[in-house]
């Protein structure tokens, strides 16, 4: 009998010092939430902020006049679309192509390629018209076929569209022959638009208009 | 009924002092045992129920003292590490006070070896900003806030803005707007994260997104095995079926193909991003009944078992953690895959 009651006693007792935590528990747990609303972590020198509310517009003009001004170009590699913009108007949407993510390795493991489209801002350096494609190595090895040792033997025509814009380290948006696979990743790191959509970015953007991809 | 004498006095003295006048006879031949007779004891149950209520109210008052003692301790460090501050130099003093207090004070003792804030940083700032009107305190928490985004904005790289408040995460470039998520829900726990930039250092997954290698000639070999394979099939099922069948309408091949690439399809919907400051957050997509039982099973643990894990914990640096729910499994893929390493950003409650 008296162990019984012993066991009741002692069930009570962690009954309600459970309870009693779990109450603790919530006013510790709405303590710290409330922080994240009214805390935060840096020196607070009220004195050394003369007229904050003038620093804030400031701020907010300094951070206003790094905008991109007139016409730039936004690409989403995730969605595959480009946007031709001016000021914070899109004059343009487009479809197009990036880069496959895929890893070539060259036989021997000597060397190896990512094609990724590289993430960043950038600038129009080259505007060309008709572009030849001068193959690079991967292009090579990727179709295993030999290395040629002349440059003749590496330009192609007519692979890259009308137009082509280079933003640097040989990566470029140009045309495609391959309209059926705009919207998906299948190029290596270069922005595939189709022709027609391209020839208004290409008259509208000049050498230093800015590129932003994400 | 026998009744032993000296049963007959002790319960006769009880009975006097008791019951007063009823008569020691009427009461022995109602109790029998010495059970019933605690039973009949007038007050029994109250005095139980107060023994009960007594021992309830010292476990609340234990527990309240032993809180009370922590929070007590807490300011007791707190108005040691801020005395520096309060001093003539401002805020080179406070800098110099709290570095001296993260070397020397308790909470410094405390802190892990991660880079995460610590409670004397929390604590310092939570005391500086007394006495400060909250208008005020928004206007320099922008301030701080725009501070931080200039020095972003400024580099020729993209970064992310999260907003607690709004639920919003935001791909910022130049201080321009490039791509906004909204959450559907968002949570928080352990120590706020301080109004600074924080560098994302890793993503984990469960199943993270593998990219696909290219090694042409073991690839070409492989195909060419295929393809002869393929075609050797084929003239046994033709020639099988010319058998069977004389006459059978050719079917032109569907054309059907498949891009090696990662693609957003191929991100998962649920990941966790790591940061430089120890805050962890975690990114959900509802879609599917997976998710949602993962969700319920989290929001379980969320108002259960977290709130008493940190209480217990409360003496120890608690890691920042967010858990940001999307409606769309894409918003969540979308994220993952503009989320590099590295990519630095600002988290703050406007």
């Amino acid at each position: 009998m008296k162990f019984w009651k012993l066991l009741l006693w002692l069930t009570a007792l962690v009954y309600l010092s459970t309870l009693a935590i779990v109450a603790l528990s919530w006013v510790n747990h709405l303590k710290l939430s409330a922080e994240w609303k009214t805390i935060w972590s840096f020196e607070l020198d009220p004195k050394a902020r003369v007229k904050p509310e003038a620093q804030n517009a400031a701020l907010k003009k300094k951070i206003r006049d790094l905008h991109p001004r007139g016409v730039y170009i936004i690409i989403d590699s995730a969605e595959n679309r480009l946007y031709l913009k001016k000021d914070s108007q899109t004059i343009k949407e487009a479809v197009v192509s990036t880069g496959s993510g895929v890893i070539l390795v060259e036989p021997g493991g000597k060397r190896s390629w990512q094609f990724d489209t590289p993430k960043g801002e950038f600038f129009v350096k080259s505007k060309i018209q008709n572009p030849y494609w001068v193959k690079p190595d991967w292009a090579f090895i990727e179709e295993n076929e030999p290395i040629p040792k002349k440059m003749e033997d590496r330009v192609e025509a007519g692979v890259l569209g009308d137009y082509a814009l280079g933003f640097g380290q040989g990566y470029f948006i140009h045309g495609t022959l391959y309209t059926r696979l705009l919207g998906r990743n299948v190029t290596h790191g270069c922005v595939r638009v189709a022709d027609k959509d391209l020839e208004e970015v290409f008259k509208a953007s000049r050498i230093g208009t800015r590129i932003y991809i994400y | 009924m026998k009744i032993e004498p000296e049963r007959k006095d002790e319960n006769s003295q009880r009975g006097r002092g008791l019951r007063g006048g009823v008569s020691i006879e009427a009461l022995t031949k109602t109790m029998s045992t010495r059970r019933n007779e605690k039973e009949m004891r007038p007050g029994g149950r109250g005095r139980r129920l107060q023994a009960i209520f007594s021992v309830f109210l010292a476990v609340i008052f234990s527990f309240s003292s032993i809180n009370i003692n922590s929070l007590l301790a807490q300011n007791r460090s707190a108005r040691q590490e801020i005395l520096p501050a309060t001093g003539k130099n401002g805020k080179k003093a406070g800098t110099a006070g709290a570095a001296a207090a993260q070397k020397t004070g308790p909470a410094a003792v405390r802190a892990s070896s991660q880079a995460t804030p610590s409670r004397a940083e929390h604590q310092a700032s939570a005391a500086s900003i007394r006495g400060i009107p909250e208008a005020t305190l928004k206007i320099l928490k922008e301030n701080k806030f725009l501070e931080e985004e200039f020095k972003l904005a400024r580099s020729p790289r993209y970064y992310f803005v999260l907003n607690l408040k709004e639920k919003t995460l935001e791909l910022r470039a130049r201080g321009m707007v490039l791509k906004s998520w909204k959450a559907s829900e968002l949570r928080y726990s352990g120590k706020p994260v301080p109004l600074q930039v924080t560098t994302l250092t890793h993503k984990t997954a469960l199943n993270p997104p593998e990219r696909k290698v290219l090694n042409p000639a073991e690839q070409q070999a492989e195909e060419a095995r295929k393809a002869e394979e393929q075609a050797r099939r084929a003239i046994a099922k033709k020639e099988k079926e010319n058998s069977q069948k004389p006459e059978q309408p050719q079917v032109a091949p569907v054309d059907t193909f498949e891009v090696e690439a990662l693609e957003i399809t191929d991100m998962p919907g649920s990941y966790e991003l790591n940061f430089d400051d120890g805050l962890r957050i975690f990114i959900r997509s509802k879609s599917g009944f997976k998710e949602k039982f993962r969700q319920a099973r989290e929001t379980l643990l969320w108002n259960t078992w977290y709130p008493v894990k940190h209480f217990l914990n409360r003496k120890s640096e608690l890691r920042p953690q967010l858990i940001l729910y999307f409606d769309n499994l894409r918003d969540a893929q979308g994220i993952y895959w503009s989320f590099i390493d590295g990519l630095e950003g600002i988290i703050w409650f406007p």
